[in-house]
């Protein structure tokens, strides 16, 4: 234990005298968490509360679908209404070249009398209805051929998402939707006034039958909405933890490359032992990191306007979190540092692993954005374990239970990267360990 | 030599992974007590190779090894408690203080507390480092870095201290300080074992040397006895450059 103690305190010397490392591990993740959040912070404003995405609308029709369409586009508080491209108003064709172009991305075209080829052919829907109970006669309603259906026509650039196509088309359905129904109110009340001159239509507007509430469950039946916050600070705390990997390869293979290992080897003292005051050292890095962190997400955020990072209560399942996925960085270093030869060869696949297994651990995209296959490549990556681990916590205020499977998944990741470790030390090594 | 020899070699080999020659070819080799044994030969004679398999960093590829009655094989722990190493590399921690690099080094040998700090101290006046206890290693000279290195390996009292060329890039004034204090220790029962390319130096230091090359040993004995018994040659270089060849080396 004596010579433990001494080695953990050799390690921390080594990096207390590394100003420069010092400033890199402790100050380097709180300004990313910063940058992370202000720029996702941003592009989250721009999708959700100034989108603006400016939509040219040449509307043909004039008439009461037309209308309502460009009121609910501009109502919707999403789009940007442009009728005229300098002050000429926009027709099909220039609407269709200025997309073409790329400069705008969609184009709505709504065509001459449409509405009232709708409101024919719901009136005679309407008659052909009535008609069953006698108020028309069906031989003659029936014949009748509706009008054939006009065409909205829609032009999008090729770059456009398509989530964001499909949901400017669900827009505009809706808002023909919304049209039509008021119609056939409208027409069927008209024929039974003309049928039923004592018939006093109701002065009812229609509304939507169905509302919506947006609730995100969590474990305490309270509700919590998720912010970018919630996901970018424990997502760049894991991200940094891994990056530990870098001063802690360094470190080893200086170690090695001074000779200093080779006179430790033959001390009486075990390799094993040296590696694990290695970790317990850059296991505190990892701990101060990550509360350095959340106290940015608590108290610096919201300096800059950022929402402030909520931790709940469960204090002791997030200390459970950042103990066991600051051991699987570390495992994970001890495994690059040992593999490796040079420390350029550390450093190059230390940081681009870390990269990798950031970006299909769902670090800089949530997983549920993935393609199917990145889905199921994601359930690989330890920080993928992390990140579950954090969210059951953050957002659905998940107890230990909830904790439990990540948690062990990545105890179990540092176990099997000590154990390969020292084989491979033992197995590869020309050094005796 | 009457006494058992503290270090048995017996029929020693190592080639290393990759490699089609042998680093080490069937040495066999007796050290005695209290003696400056030396190790010569030119670059890539198996001198480094044979103080790792020595101190239990290689593995050899056969044969067996001794030291101090332990057997190298399965007793290495009992080994390594009786020997002790002095790299041809400045194994220190440049950004550690010479104190703090002597007191991490001691508290691997178990050593600790006042008799340590105490023990070190000692061994810096000793080698005219005291004042500079304090400062870090990155500060120093190539030869204060050489002295430092050498009380690392031995702030344990080593039965047996391996050597590998401890003089090599020094000053004149490094040199002597670090031979006299080997002179020293092995008055008071340490057995050293010592490689160098200084033919001269080991002349004067070893009371018996082994000139390898190639992985074998071509020669062992008093370099005195030695010489004299190749009057032709007037010293220990010359025959050295006589037994090992004048072709450059890998």
């Amino acid at each position: 234990m004596f010579k433990f103690i001494s080695a953990v305190k050799k390690e921390y010397l080594l990096l207390l005298r590394d100003k420069a490392g010092i400033i890199i591990l402790f100050l380097m993740p709180m300004v990313l968490i910063v940058i992370m959040s202000l720029l996702q912070e941003v592009g989250w404003n721009a999708i959700a509360k100034e989108p603006k995405v400016q939509v040219l609308f040449v509307n043909n029709d004039a008439d009461s679908l037309g209308i309502n369409m460009e009121n609910g586009l501009r109502s919707s508080g999403f789009f940007d209404v442009i009728d005229s491209i300098d002050h000429i108003p926009v027709t099909q064709e220039s609407a269709r070249a200025a997309v073409k172009k790329g400069d705008y991305l969609i184009a709505i075209v709504v065509p001459r009398g449409i509405t009232q080829t709708m409101r024919a052919n719901l009136r005679v829907a309407v008659a052909k209805t009535l008609a069953g109970f006698g108020m028309f006669n069906p031989l003659l309603v029936n014949n009748i051929i509706p009008k054939e259906t006009d065409t909205v026509t829609l032009f999008f650039d090729p770059t456009i998402r398509k989530a964001f196509k499909n949901a400017v088309v669900s827009s505009i359905k809706e808002f023909n939707y919304q049209s039509e129904t008021g119609m056939v109110f409208r027409s069927f009340n008209a024929e039974m006034a003309r049928q039923f001159p004592a018939y006093k239509p109701p002065n009812i507007e229609y509304k939507e039958s169905l509302r919506f509430r947006e609730v995100f469950p969590s474990y305490k039946e309270q509700e919590e909405i998720p912010t970018t916050v919630q996901h970018n600070v424990p997502a760049w705390a894991i991200f940094a933890m891994f990056f530990i990997i870098i001063p802690l390869t360094g470190s080893m293979i200086k170690e090695r490359e001074e000779g200093s290992l080779s006179r430790l080897m033959a001390m009486p003292i075990s390799y094993i032992k040296l590696l694990l005051a290695k970790v317990t050292v850059y296991f505190f890095v990892c701990f101060v990191q990550s509360f350095l962190m959340i106290i940015s997400g608590i108290f610096i955020l919201p300096l800059f306007h950022i929402p402030m990072l909520v931790i709940g209560n469960h204090i002791f399942e997030l200390i459970v979190m950042i103990i066991v996925t600051a051991l699987s960085a570390l495992g994970y270093g001890l495994l690059v540092g040992t593999i490796a030869n040079t420390h350029q060869q550390a450093a190059a696949f230390g940081a681009v692993s870390i990269l990798i297994l950031a970006a299909i651990g769902g670090i800089w995209v949530p997983v549920y954005l993935m393609p199917t296959v990145m889905r199921h490549v994601a359930v690989f990556s330890p920080l993928n374990w992390a990140i579950s681990g954090f969210y059951n916590i953050f957002l659905r205020h998940g107890g230990l239970i909830m904790i439990l499977n990540p948690a062990i998944k990545l105890l179990a990741f540092f176990l099997v990267s000590v154990f390969i470790t020292y084989i491979y030390r033992k197995v590869k090594s020309p050094i005796n360990i | 030599m009457a006494e058992n020899p503290i270090i048995e070699i017996k029929n020693l080999s190592k080639i290393y992974k990759g490699s089609d020659e042998p680093a080490l070819n069937d040495i066999t080799l007796d050290i005695y007590p209290n003696e400056i044994f030396g190790l010569l030969g030119p670059n890539g004679a198996g001198k480094t190779t044979t103080i790792s398999i020595l101190c239990g960093l290689f593995k050899p590829t056969s044969g067996n090894v001794v030291i101090d009655g332990f057997n190298l094989s399965n007793e290495l722990g009992q080994i390594k408690q009786v020997i002790g190493i002095v790299p041809q590399d400045i194994a220190l921690y440049p950004t550690l203080t010479a104190l703090e690099n002597l007191t991490f080094f001691g508290n691997m040998y178990g050593l600790r507390g006042k008799s340590l700090k105490e023990m070190i101290m000692n061994r810096l006046t000793a080698f005219g480092l005291d004042r500079f206890a304090k400062k870090k290693i990155s500060t120093f000279s190539h030869g204060m870095k050489r002295r430092v290195n050498l009380i690392a390996g031995l702030l344990h009292g080593p039965k047996i201290l391996f050597l590998d060329e401890p003089t090599v890039g020094i000053d004149v004034q490094s040199k002597i300080v670090i031979l006299e204090f080997l002179h020293e220790i092995n008055q008071k029962g340490t057995t050293i074992i010592y490689t160098s390319h200084y033919m001269e130096e080991a002349e004067n230091l070893c009371s018996r040397v082994s000139i390898l090359d190639r992985g074998k040993i071509i020669s062992t004995g008093n370099p005195k006895e030695l010489v004299a018994d190749h009057p032709e040659f007037k010293n220990l270089e010359n025959l050295f450059l006589y037994l090992t060849g004048k072709g450059l080396r890998d």
